[in-house]
């Protein structure tokens, strides 16, 4: 408990200084606070559900990474790997950047018992993993394989 | 060596029977070891990525590697840990952990994706 309380406050300062570095409209962006600081305990399930959905967004984010570095590291001989790679870890990045602020902001939606605000982010990743798929098609149909 | 020392030791013995017969708390446990090993597999592929590379930059796949089984040993010692608050009707909110794994996971695709783009560009 006295270690949980020391580290928190460590934390938070940590934090602060690097926010006092940051514009106003950037810092209200992308650092959202403690959840804790808001509201009541919901009931301990949702809170497990939000855990357990930003650990599947995390495993997506790795998954993406694996499939970009397996990309670039195994496909030598596919043509255009390397976009394919980068296009794979791009999206992986911006998955596991906003996993933690999508946490929080829905636990702390849950603690006020409001409504919980819907994402962009699974539209963005059907359209951007199709669009790997397409291009990953199209190479492979018309650069050639093995070439 | 026998591990009961440890065990009885601990704030939180594990009880006779578990609290939810959803079963949510063992669910949520399994969602945090299925990431450990996603972790795990992601810096292995690192590591071969980066061989090819330069021998440092190995060292940021063998980071993330021991994270991920730092994690997994995390994950089975919170499980045992939850039941005594869930049953005393405590919040398992842990934002500490979740920040953690999203910022090393940021941190190590960021880097990931740095090398790949600096391998692509200087051919290597």
């Amino acid at each position: 408990m006295y270690l949980r309380v020391v580290d928190s406050k460590l934390m938070a300062r940590s934090t602060e200084d690097l926010q006092s570095y940051l514009p106003p409209q950037f810092r209200a962006r992308v650092f959202v606070g403690d959840p804790r600081d808001h509201g009541d305990d919901p009931d301990y399930r949702f809170t497990l559900a939000n855990e357990r959905t930003f650990l599947a967004w995390i495993r997506t984010s790795l998954a993406l990474a694996a499939g970009g570095l397996g990309a670039v590291t195994i496909l030598n001989d596919f043509p255009g790997e390397e976009v394919l790679g980068l296009g794979l870890l791009t999206l992986s990045f911006l998955t596991a950047a906003t996993s933690y602020r999508r946490w929080a902001i829905i636990e702390k939606a849950m603690r006020l018992s409001q409504p919980l605000p819907p994402s962009k982010l699974p539209l963005l990743m059907g359209i951007g993993v199709g669009l790997v798929s397409v291009v990953a098609a199209i190479l492979f149909a018309f650069g050639g394989a093995g070439g | 060596m026998s591990l009961s020392p440890w065990l009885a030791g601990r704030p939180h013995s594990r009880p006779g029977q578990v609290h939810d017969t959803m079963l949510q708390h063992e669910r949520t446990a399994l969602a945090w070891e299925r990431t450990a090993f996603a972790a795990i597999v992601a810096g292995l592929l690192f590591i071969r990525f980066a061989t090819a590379l330069h021998p440092l930059l190995t060292l940021i796949g063998f980071a993330q590697v021991f994270f991920g089984g730092g994690l997994l040993i995390w994950a089975g010692y919170h499980y045992d840990e939850l039941h005594g608050p869930l049953r005393a009707g405590q919040s398992p909110v842990h934002p500490r952990a979740t920040r953690a794994v999203g910022w090393v996971t940021t941190g190590f695709i960021g880097g990931a994706t740095l090398a790949a783009t600096a391998a692509v560009i200087l051919g290597l």
